[in-house]
C-alpha cells in the first residue's frame, strides 16, 4: 500500500515515502563539491559555527561520540582529536557518496583508528540503547523526513547524562536580516551552485529546506517532547543558524 | 556577543599563539609544562569571555568561548590592560585594574613564558574584533565577488584550490549582523554580485564552447 501522506521537499509537496530518495539525490549530486560550496556559500563562517558546536559538546578524552548526518566529516575530524586513542567517533550518514568523500578526507588528514563510518538513517539508528556520551547532527535534521522519530532515536542511543547538539539553519532574529538573507539564498546561492557545482536545483532545495525547518522555539519544543531536558539554544550570526542543546536525564 | 564573532576571535588568537610558538621552542617547552591548566579571560571592553587551555600535545594552546571544566586562574579587565600585563616588564594586575581570581602562580608563569614570545597581539585582535562593525555586507559581497571573479578567471581547477587555501588561512570576518544597518548598500551590492555571477557564468560558458 502507498502512504497517502505528503511532506515537504523544499517548497514542494511530495509523498512521505519519496522524500528520502529526493534528499539522497541532492547529496549524491553535491557530494564532490560539498566542502567547497560550504566555504563559498557561508563565506567560511560555517567553520565558526562548527567550532562553537565542538566547544558546547564539552567532549573529553575517552568519550564515545556519534556524528549523525556527518557528511564529509568536519565535526568528526575535530572530535577524533579530542577523544583520543581511548575514545571513539562514529561518522554516520544515510548517503554513501557523502560518506565516501568524508572517509577520504579523514584519511588525507591522517585521521584513522578511532573513527568508524557507518551508513545509517537518523530515524532508525543501528546502535544499542544508552551508548553515546554525545551526539551531534549538523545541518542534517532539516533533511530528515520524520524529525520527531529521529530525535527519539537519538535519545534512545544516548547515555543518561549525555547530550545532543543540533546545529541547523534557523530563523534570523531581525526581519531586516531575514530579508538580506532571503535575497542571498534565493538569488545568489543557486547561481553559485550552478557556477561551481553545475547544479542550481540542489542549492535551490537547500535554500527552500532552510525556510521550511522549524524555528528556534519549535525545535526546542520538539526536543522536549522527545524527552530531552535542560533544552536551550544559542543563536549564531543573528539567528541564521542556531545551536540547540539537550540532555538525556 | 554573537558566538560566531567569539569563535572568530578565538580562532585568530589561537592561531596567532601557535604560529609564534612554532618558531620559539623554548617558550613552547615552557608552556607545555602548564598542561592541564586553564586561564579564563573575561574582557570588559570589548565584552567577551575566553578560556585558554594548555596542553602538551601538538596544539600547545587552544582557545575556547565555552568551557565546562575547572578554571585555574580567571582574569577580568579590558583588552588593553590585559595586553599590557602580558608584555610590559614590571606590569602587575592590580596596577592595571585587572582582577585575578584563583591561582596567581599560573599568571606569573605565563608572563614569563609569553613575555619573550613575539606575538602580534594587536594584529590578532584587530583581525578578529576590531573592525567587524566597520564592515558592511556590501563590502563583503563586493570583495567576495571580486575574489570569485579573480580565481574564476584562472579556471575551475585553480578555483577549488584557491578556495580551500584562502578560507583556511584567513579567519572569516563577514558578520551578517553588523551589516543590517546598511540595507540600501546591501541590495545594491547583491545586485552587483548577482550581475557579476551572471557575467562569469556566461564567460565560462563561452570558454567551454570556444
Ligand atoms: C548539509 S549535509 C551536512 C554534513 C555535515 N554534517 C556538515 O555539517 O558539513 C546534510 C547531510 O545529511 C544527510 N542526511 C539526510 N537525511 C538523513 C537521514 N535520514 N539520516 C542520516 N543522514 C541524513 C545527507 O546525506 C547529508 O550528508
Amino acid at each position: 500500500m502507498t502512504d497517502p501522506r505528503k511532506t515537504h521537499f523544499g517548497f514542494e509537496q511530495v509523498p512521505v515515502g519519496e522524500k528520502a530518495s529526493r534528499v539522497a539525490g541532492v547529496f549524491h549530486s553535491v557530494a564532490a563539491k560539498y566542502d567547497l560550496m560550504n566555504d563559498l556559500m557561508s563565506g567560511g563562517i560555517h567553520r565558526l559555527w562548527k567550532r562553537f558546536t565542538i566547544e558546547m559538546s564539552a567532549a573529553r578524552p575517552g568519550q564515545r561520540i556519534l556524528d549523525i548526518a556527518g557528511g564529509t566529516g568536519d565535526l568528526t575530524a575535530k572530535f577524533s582529536r579530542i577523544v583520543g586513542a581511548e575514545g571513539q567517533v562514529i561518522l554516520a550518514d544515510i548517503n554513501d557518496s557523502m560518506l565516501r568523500v568524508g572517509r577520504d578526507k579523514l584519511l588525507d588528514h591522517g585521521i584513522a583508528g578511532n573513527v568508524h563510518t557507518v551508513q545509517a538513517d537518523a530515524q532508525y539508528l543501528p546502535f544499542p540503547d544508552n551508548h553515546f556520551d554525545c551526539i551531534t547532527i549538523a545541518f542534517g535534521l532539516r533533511n530528515v523526513t520524520d524529525k520527531d522519530l529521529a530525535l527519539r532515536s537519538m535519545y534512545r542511543v544516548l547515555k543518561p547524562g549525555g547530550r545532543l547538539l543540533v546545529l541547523e539553519f534557523s530563523k534570523p532574529e531581525s526581519s531586516l536580516l531575514g530579508k538580506v538573507y532571503d535575497e542571498y539564498s534565493f538569488r545568489i546561492l543557486p547561481h553559485m551552485g550552478q557556477l561551481i557545482a553545475g547544479d542550481a536545483d540542489s542549492y535551490r532545495y537547500l535554500a527552500e529546506s532552510i525556510r521550511m525547518h522549524p524555528d528556534q522555539e519549535t525545535l526546542k519544543g520538539m526536543m522536549e517532547d522527545a524527552g530531552f531536558s535542560g533544552c536551550e539554544y544559542h543563536n549564531m550570526t543573528g539567528g541564521i543558524v542556531a545551536l540547540h542543546k539537550g540532555i538525556k536525564p | 556577543m554573537d558566538p560566531s564573532i567569539g569563535a572568530a576571535a578565538s580562532a585568530a588568537i589561537e592561531s596567532a599563539i601557535n604560529r609564534a610558538l612554532r618558531y620559539d621552542p623554548a617558550s613552547r617547552a615552557r608552556l607545555q609544562k602548564l598542561a592541564g591548566k586553564v586561564l579564563g579571560v573575561e574582557l570588559t571592553a570589548p565584552r567577551g569571555t575566553w578560556y585558554c587551555v594548555f596542553s602538551d600535545g601538538e596544539q600547545v594552546v587552544t582557545v575556547h568561548n565555552h568551557w565546562e571544566g575547572a578554571v585555574t586562574t580567571r582574569l577580568t579587565g579590558s583588552a588593553t590592560a590585559l595586553l599590557r600585563l602580558l608584555r610590559e616588564d614590571g606590569a602587575t594586575a592590580p596596577k592595571l585594574g585587572i582582577s585575578v581570581m584563583g591561582s596567581t602562580a599560573l599568571l606569573a608563569e605565563l608572563q614569563a613564558a609569553l613575555g619573550d614570545l613575539d606575538i602580534d597581539w594587536e594584529e590578532a585582535l584587530a583581525e578578529s574584533l576590531g573592525d567587524v562593525p566597520a564592515h558592511t555586507i556590501g563590502q563583503a559581497l563586493r570583495s567576495a565577488g571580486a575574489w570569485l571573479g579573480g580565481i574564476a578567471s584562472r579556471g575551475p581547477r585553480h578555483m577549488a584550490e584557491a578556495a580551500t587555501e584562502e578560507w583556511r588561512v584567513s579567519p572569516p570576518r563577514a558578520q551578517f549582523e553588523a551589516f543590517v544597518d546598511d540595507l540600501a548598500d546591501t541590495s545594491l551590492a547583491l545586485d552587483r554580485l548577482a550581475a557579476r555571477v551572471e557575467l562569469l557564468r556566461s564567460k565560462m560558458a563561452a570558454r567551454r564552447d570556444g
